[in-house]
């Protein structure tokens, strides 16, 4: 009995230095540059915008895009890698500051966190095998065929609410290779994803192509920051707009975007 | 290019390893705690102490890790990703270990319990002394199994970013589009970890094991 | 010749499970010294009785007594009264993850508070009076059923008891095992151990016994010395059973 009380004073020790320590009313942006860090959530499995490399290190279109918003902001990026149904959440309890992770604008985000002013916009792609036999001219076509989508993007949003799709037709990932596979191998016909993933994708795995391409689900991405934070809001813009000026951000879409 | 990719996902041991080694005794102390309070609480603390076991194994562990984390870490106390992916998997787990504990106790046998009493025990001195040692014998075969499971569910705490060997393998795989080879490597980790707990507790159930033939 | 008060007194005991009552109106002397035998047909509350005398089973109403002292009152510790009153199990029910040596020194060191060493003294000590000192590193599931009812003899005769309860401390033994535990228990009964004993051994009741008591359904139908039990009953109900013990358990009786 002694020993289980002592673990349990032991574990309370150990977690106190976690907890108690009431924010003075001070803005985001204030506390986040008197830290000289930012915490930034993505999910580092959506290669070329956020991935990681061979050795681990986070690498891709949003990363290095976000490192440059930190290194202007003269802060650190912290990276926080979460799944992508972890991150709005994420932003909307404070856990992280805001997440870059090829996000969309949609409706239902837009209740619970902001946006920022679009950084790069994104076109669709449907991708079938190249065994593929079925006509697709225009994006209502694929109603009728069996059709895999990442769940949770602004793709799944699209085939669900806007397209419609049949339940028993639509097959939902938790990651858009784990579709592609299934692509190559028969189980769905066509997959709906961004279109330039969609096109590496299509290259890695082989035997694959892309037979529509075009705005549909979602357009311009945003990073997503805390609701009604418009300082932050206000600085991440700012610098967007100098990198899109300088043109930085058309070198990180030549860089990693075009293959 | 392998050998980058095994240690990458390697790197993802020590964190499972951690979270695993919060949970599991974390898991025993709440689990034998509500497994005394059901066999030995009376009515109705035994019935709150089933329905707590009812809801925690009812729950899936990544809603009550999003409670944990999102809604209450912030607001009542302040948790890490990491402590909060841990204790959740701990307080799944205790509902796991509750009905090992109970199951164990009960087959101890009430007829330990007074013999125990007959010597002037307490009933706290008697599952002390007498109930504990026998029921913890029996639980340990059980238990090793739980002891695997926590240290697989232990990837769940990636959902609080906190990034485990599953995840790491998932990131490859994304990154590489090789499955097989993340995913294979992260199986092999859990499976080194897996084979080296369940050897440790068989070698502990052979260490405590009473005799039972004549000598 | 007897000492005032009894050391064990029993007054209206009654107990029902439901409906269906085991004893009723029960009451009990027991001096100091004494081997009382309970005997009578199965159930007929003989081991219930044995269980409430020390608080293990409440009874529904009545008193009891241990030197004088009335320990069925609310305010008493009942843990502390167990340490005083001996129980040995028709079951044995020895702890079964402690050997032999373990199972006396528990209630020694976890009960009494008592130091380790002069524990394993006293529990050795317990264990030769029981003759087993050979076997005090045994567990158990080691040991024959004689040799474990002698163990948890052993056990509750460590905690040094006022008076010991035996609840038909051989029926769960081999035949040739019975004899090894009834010659240790008449050898507590000629160190003037105070013992009642609930049993079928006519022979051992016969020989050992300063009173028998006879028990059916939840009464006592007549109690007396065992020669005034065996030779002269006074109720028929008593004949009748005697009558039918002696056949079925007579092949076994001692001389």
């Amino acid at each position: 009995m002694k020993t289980i009380i002592r673990f349990l004073a032991f574990l309370v020790l150990i977690s106190l230095p976690l907890s108690g320590c009431r924010e003075a009313p001070q803005s985001r942006l204030e506390r986040i540059k008197q830290a000289g860090v930012i915490k930034v959530g993505t999910s580092a499995d959506y290669p070329p915008f956020e991935y990681v490399d061979e050795s681990g290190n986070k690498v891709g279109f949003d990363i290095e895009l976000m490192e440059e918003i930190g290194k202007r902001l003269g802060v650190k990026v912290e990276w926080v890698d979460m799944p992508f149904d972890s991150l709005i959440a994420g932003v909307q309890e404070g856990k992280i500051d805001c997440s870059i992770s090829a996000f969309n604008y949609t409706e239902e985000r837009d209740k619970v966190v902001d946006f920022s002013d679009p950084y790069y916009t994104a076109e669709d792609a449907f991708l079938v095998a190249e065994t593929f036999t079925g006509t697709i001219t225009q994006p209502e076509d694929v109603a009728q065929y069996k059709v895999g989508v990442q769940s949770g993007t602004t793709q799944d949003d699209w085939l669900t609410n806007v397209l419609k799709m049949p339940e028993q037709n639509l097959f939902r990932y938790d990651r858009a290779d784990q579709a592609a596979l299934d692509l190559k191998s028969g189980r769905i016909e066509v997959m709906m994803a961004d279109a330039i993933p969609a096109k590496a994708l299509a290259q890695k795995i082989g035997g694959l192509k892309i037979v529509y391409t075009g705005v549909l689900s979602s357009g311009p991405m945003n990073i997503v920051l805390p609701e009604g934070d418009t300082e932050l809001a206000a600085a991440i813009n700012d610098i967007l707009k100098q990198l899109k000026q300088e043109g930085f951000i058309d070198q990180l879409a030549q860089k990693y975007l075009t293959e | 290019m392998v050998i980058q990719f095994f240690t990458y996902i390697l790197q993802g041991t020590s964190v499972t390893l951690a979270v695993t080694l919060v949970a599991l005794p974390l898991g025993l102390i709440l689990g034998l705690a509500f497994a005394l309070l059901y066999n030995y609480g009376g009515l109705w603390v035994s019935r709150l102490a089933a329905v707590y076991s009812l809801a925690m194994r009812g729950v899936p562990p990544v809603a009550l890790l999003f409670v944990l984390y999102f809604l209450l870490s912030g607001r009542l106390v302040n948790l890490s990703p990491f402590w909060a992916g841990s204790i959740s998997l701990g307080i799944i787990s205790s509902a796991y270990q509750m009905e090992i504990l109970r199951g164990a106790l009960q087959a101890v046998g009430e007829s330990q319990m007074i013999a125990a009493r007959a010597i002037g025990m307490s009933r706290f001195q008697a599952i002390r002394y007498i109930i504990l040692p026998q029921a913890i014998r029996l639980a340990i075969p059980p238990w090793s199994n739980e002891a695997s499971i926590v240290l697989k569910d232990s990837s769940l705490v990636y959902a609080l970013g906190v990034p485990e060997i599953l995840r790491r393998a998932q990131q490859l795989s994304a990154t590489t589009q090789q499955p097989f080879l993340a995913f294979g490597a992260a199986a092999l980790i859990y499976f080194i970890l897996v084979f080296l707990a369940n050897r440790g507790l068989d070698l502990l159930a052979e260490k405590t094991k009473l005799p039972n033939a004549a000598a | 010749m007897r000492e005032f008060p009894p050391i064990l007194q029993a007054k209206n005991l009654t107990k029902t499970y439901g409906e269906n009552v085991i004893f009723k109106n029960i009451s009990l002397d027991v001096y100091k010294g004494e081997t009382i035998v309970i005997i009578g047909p199965s159930g007929t509350g003989k081991s219930t009785l044995l269980r409430c005398l020390n608080l293990l089973t409440p009874v529904d109403s009545g008193q009891i007594f241990l030197e004088g002292e009335e320990i069925t009152a609310p305010s008493v510790n009942q843990d502390q009264v167990r340490q005083k009153i001996g129980m040995v199990f028709q079951n044995f029910l020895l702890f079964n993850h402690l050997t032999a040596l373990g199972n006396v020194m528990v209630g020694l060191t976890k009960v009494k508070k008592m130091p380790h060493n002069q524990a394993k003294e006293k529990a050795l000590q317990e264990l030769e009076r029981v003759g087993l000192a050979d076997r005090a590193h045994h567990y158990p599931a080691q040991l024959s059923g004689g040799q474990q009812q002698r163990v948890a003899i052993a056990r509750a005769l460590a905690m040094d008891p006022l008076v010991m309860l035996f609840d038909e401390p051989t029926s769960a033994l081999d035949p040739e095992l019975i004899g090894e535990v009834l010659g240790v228990m008449e050898q507590l009964a000629h160190e003037h151990m105070t013992m009642l004993v609930v049993t079928h051994e006519m022979g051992f009741a016969r020989e050992v016994a300063d009173r028998i008591i006879f028990m059916e359904k939840g009464r006592i139908v007549e109690e007396g010395t065992p020669e005034d039990l065996f030779e002269r009953p006074q109720q028929a109900r008593t004949r009748e059973f005697l009558g039918r013990i002696s056949e079925l358990y007579g092949k076994r009786e001692k001389g």
